[in-house]
């Protein structure tokens, strides 16, 4: 491991600004923002899961008072064009889907028209009084029957609902095997999910007639990528669309793509020279905004008897649901991808399915490849099992050490700078596992169920370029920032990310408060206009550090030579050398010790931009500078969970009784965020493995489409999370950022499968499908007692 | 259904007339017609609390009443939380430990506890997560929030002893 690099304002623990609004009721999300004559939408949705449309009967909703009009599919193909994806990737096939769907129906909630109101409940009201004649289609619900030759083709523009199948081998897997002491094969089965934002999806479309131009209000994580799908889909040019971001009640990855509601509601403005609103209730969102997680995985590992890891097979299916948002590999490539994450393999090989079924279609929810530690960690648990070896034990066996890095994984994925050694023993030591042992034992001679699980994450952070080229996904991991330096000295900088609440404005200002020389409290960072921030990817991922805050960083030290090139003009001096800007004021470097030189960032850009004449020859007027940055293909930080749990053997009551992550994410450029990112990221791992899921009945109705029915943890539930801190800097990343916000789920997904297994290991139970709901463990516990376990 | 009702409602401190429909919820009215935007919602069916408020004193949430419900009541919003500019403590405690996020969950935390800590001001952790078991969260885990009411509420019997 290495030290952490030392700075003055990067790394900080300052409070968040954005707090103050927040707390006092003045942030200003989506619903805030009122534009006076705006009306509502409100979407007729299917009832079926499958189903022609026939005909649609909008006349008594469009005779009750107040309505604007009723619009369908056929409407908006005339206003939009459809969103075709057709990456060139193999095995990939490519999609295509209309704004509004024109002919039929693909999922319970698919929104089939559109009625515009005064207001929204007038709008709900005409929506139920529109009547569809539909066709009722068999429907395609689980991800293996959807694959059968018969099965309902989901679209059927494809030969089969195998939207995407790709393989992949590295090495040589069958001789690992033939020269192995055993192979191991386990399963993972992890559940649907959905995000829950807490403020759910919405926008308010503006169209000015006389300029020909929209400003679209959403709540987006990516501005200038939705501004270009906007133009795109309604054949503006980017110069005619404003995509104006207002503070965001929570994204985790729902609020990116452009949704067909979204679209409408512009084309619907447009059309009608009106502003145009939506509020997405949160039945719409539970049931229609995007899912994701649902993948079964298989793994064969080929083991020593020292469980030595010889090669690794996986085998994935994942269920896509009915649309693709996104190309259709695009989640589980990357769990496929960094499968092997801390651990020394080089034989390796996978097959990854993506099936489309009549579902809620899915999308990256926080970690799109959340299900990938416990496939790795549940595999090195089983090994550990079969072989009745201890599994602290057989991942020292395998841990890649700092002796072999920079690691190649069998995919060709980099690794560099990480620690998941180090990590493991840091948690393992601060859980103290033998002392666990004892209580373990001791417990289970009173009949008490406890588990210790361990789980070991290598997250891929940043995604640059170079990823996106090598995954033929058209598109850039580069981030863009400008720095500007006002009359007055104060700093205004911006950047293409837009946070959905992590808390950007503060680390963002330290990142600018460093490169350039000032107090973080000088710097105003502004994101979310695309007419004000510069063309960026936005923000998804654990980037916003990396490529967000590595590139306003650059930025700002851009800015400040170009200060310091002055200011040394100012002094008479030839050039910078010996120069800095300290606290904004210009230092020079006499004898060994920083001296101050009277000059003030304000008297430097007093002078760029109202005496340029005094300027030295060749700068030019005014203190504005841009810059990108792309990032390297891909950065990591790692970490390592570790939990005990109790489980109360009557009702199926999984206690967390401790929870400690031992994480390493490089340089940080604020300690309080990123320890709210790390708890916040391990509770929704949580409270996804144990009560949250998405339930479609055989027929394909969505069983859980309100808070009472889709749980999300509640404080009761949840534990305090102990954080042990590492910072091993990014050789290759400025500042030695990596990022982070998503290992969170990884982790506590795998630890917490690892944990309880181990509680039930006495059993002879091993659990492989969550949600780890009482109701599920007690159904493991009662079959343990048929088969002659200890009955409970 | 349109027809309207003339109604006078008081909400920190002043009284309102508004004339809404009998079925406007409470909280629309809030939002829509007195422009008190800080109260949110986030589920519309009791279950989130994101839009709880205070009505006489008492946490209740504004998604599930009619505002025509509230004549004679005192309402009380988040906005009449630090109204002239000082956070209170929870507030405080809120910004220094760090609990809250993306704020959406905020106002109805604040809330929660401005009533509960006013009854109960020594409460501990377990009770501190079951009251707040009302009010979900989906980005802090609630780690952060359970601390900065425990601080507050040490900070307020501090206060109130001097
Ligand atoms: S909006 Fe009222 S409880 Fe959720
Ligand atoms: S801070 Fe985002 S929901 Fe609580």
């Amino acid at each position: 491991m290495t030290d952490a690099l030392e700075f003055s304002h990067i790394g900080k623990a300052l409070p968040r600004r954005e707090d103050f609004r927040f707390l006092t009721g003045q942030g200003r999300y989506l619903d805030d923002i009122k534009l006076p004559g705006a009306l509502h939408v409100a979407f007729v949705r299917s009832p079926h899961a499958h189903a022609r449309i026939k005909a649609i009967h909008a006349g008594e909703a469009c005779a009750l008072s107040g309505v604007v009009g009723v619009f369908t599919g056929r409407d908006l193909a005339q206003w939009t064009t459809p969103l075709r994806l057709a990456p060139p990737i193999e095995g990939l096939h490519p999609v295509e889907m209309t704004t509004l769907p024109v002919d039929k129906v693909r999922f319970h909630g698919d929104p089939v028209a559109v009625v515009v109101a005064r207001d929204r409940y007038i709008a709900e009201d005409a929506a139920e009084l529109v009547e569809v004649e539909w066709d009722a289609l068999p429907c395609a619900i689980d991800a293996v029957d959807a694959l059968a030759p018969d099965a309902p083709l989901v679209d059927e523009t494809l030969p089969s609902n195998l939207v995407s199948h790709q393989s992949f081998s590295a090495g040589d897997v069958a001789g690992a095997r033939s020269g192995a002491a055993r192979v191991v094969e386990s399963r993972f089965d992890l559940h649907r999910h959905t995000h829950v934002p807490m403020e759910t999806r919405g926008c308010l479309a503006d169209w000015d007639g006389g300029q020909s131009h929209l400003t679209m209000h959403i709540g987006t994580q990516v501005p200038h990528p939705m501004r270009g799908q906007l133009a795109a889909r309604l054949g503006l040019s980017e110069t005619q669309v404003t995509v104006i971001s207002p503070d965001i009640g929570g994204g985790f990855g729902q609020k990116i793509a452009l949704y067909r509601e979204e679209l409408t509601v512009a084309a619907l403005a447009r059309h009608l020279g009106r502003p145009v609103r939506w509020r997405e209730d949160r039945m719409e969102n539970l049931m229609a905004a995007s899912h994701a997680r649902e993948t079964r995985c298989l793994t064969r590992a080929a083991v020593t008897a020292d469980g030595r890891v010889l090669g690794l097979e996986l085998e994935l299916t994942e269920d896509f649901g009915a649309y693709c948002f996104y190309p259709a590999n695009y989640m589980a490539r990357v769990i496929a991808m960094i499968l092997t994450g801390p651990y020394r393999i080089s034989n390796y090989a996978f097959d990854v399915k993506v099936v489309l079924t009549n579902k809620c279609g899915n999308g990256p929810m926080r970690a799109p490849m959340a299900i990938t530690s416990w496939v790795m960690e549940g595999t090195i648990d089983s090994i550990a099992r079969e072989l009745g070896l201890d599994p602290l034990e057989v991942r020292r066996v395998n841990a890649i050490r700092a002796s072999d890095l920079p690691f190649t994984m069998p995919t060709g994925e980099i690794l560099e700078d990480v620690t998941p050694l180090e990590t493991l023993e840091a948690a393992a030591g601060a859980i103290d596992v033998p002392t666990f042992r004892t209580r373990q034992a001791e417990a289970k001679a009173e009949g008490r169920l406890l588990g210790l699980g361990l789980c070991t994450v290598v997250e891929s952070t940043t995604y640059g370029s170079g990823f996106y080229k090598a995954a033929g996904i058209p598109g850039s991991g580069h981030e863009a920032a400008w720095v500007r330096i006002e009359p007055s000295g104060v700093v205004n900088a911006s950047v293409g990310l837009m946070g959905s609440g992590q808390g950007y404005e503060t680390p963002l200002a330290q990142a600018v408060a460093e490169g350039l020389g000032v107090s973080p409290d000088q710097v105003r960072v502004h994101m979310g206009n695309t007419d004000v921030a510069p063309y960026g990817m936005g923000s998804r991922g654990g980037r916003g550090a990396t490529a967000g805050g590595g590139t306003l960083y650059l930025c700002a030290q851009k800015a400040q030579e170009k200060i310091l090139t002055i200011a040394a003009h100012m002094l008479n001096l030839n050039d910078m050398q010996g120069l800095r800007l300290h606290e904004g004021e210009v230092e020079r470097q006499l004898t060994g010790d920083w001296q101050s030189t009277g000059i003030g960032l304000a008297d430097v850009a007093r002078r760029a931009y109202l005496d340029p004449l005094s300027l030295p020859s060749g700068v030019k007027p005014g203190l504005d500078v841009s810059l990108t940055y792309d990032p390297p293909p891909m950065t990591y930080s790692n970490a390592t969970h570790a939990c005990e749990v109790e489980i109360d053997p009557e009702t199926g009551m999984i206690r967390i009784q401790r929870y400690l992550v031992a994480e390493d994410c490089g340089t940080v450029l604020n300690p309080v965020v990123v320890r709210g990112q790390q708890q916040g990221a391990v509770a929704m791992g949580l409270s996804g493995a144990l009560f949250e899921q998405v339930v479609y009945d055989e027929n394909g109705q969505n069983q859980s489409a309100t808070l009472a029915d889709y749980m999300v943890a509640t404080a009761c539930e949840l534990p305090n999370i102990e954080i042990i801190p590492m910072h091993t800097p990014n050789g290759r990343t400025p500042a030695g950022i990596k990022g982070m916000a998503e290992g969170g789920i990884m982790g506590a997904i795998g630890v917490i499968a690892g944990a309880v297994n181990d509680a039930l290991a006495p059993l002879g139970i091993s659990v492989e499908k969550m949600p780890l709901s009482p109701q599920s463990i007690r159904a493991h516990l009662r079959s343990a007692e048929k088969s002659g376990g200890p009955k409970f | 259904m349109s027809g309207t009702k003339q109604i006078f409602l008081t909400v920190n401190g002043e009284t309102h007339e508004v004339s809404v429909p009998p079925r406007k919820l409470l909280v629309d009215v809030l939002r829509d017609d007195l422009h008190l935007t800080g109260t949110h919602t986030g589920c519309e069916h009791g279950v989130c609390g994101a839009c709880t408020i205070l009505v006489d004193g008492q946490p209740a949430r504004a998604c599930l009443s009619y505002a025509v419900q509230m004549e004679g009541h005192e309402l009380r919003t988040i906005e009449a939380m630090a109204a002239d500019g000082e956070l209170k403590p929870l507030q405080r405690a809120l910004h220094e430990e760090h609990g809250l996020q993306c704020g959406f969950c905020t106002a109805g935390i604040v809330m929660t506890f401005e009533a509960y800590l006013r009854d109960n001001p020594e409460p501990t952790e377990d009770e501190v997560r079951d009251v707040l078991s009302g009010n979900l969260c989906r980005c802090t885990g609630y780690q952060n929030i359970v601390s900065a009411v425990l601080k507050a509420a040490s900070e307020m019997r501090e206060e109130a002893q001097v």
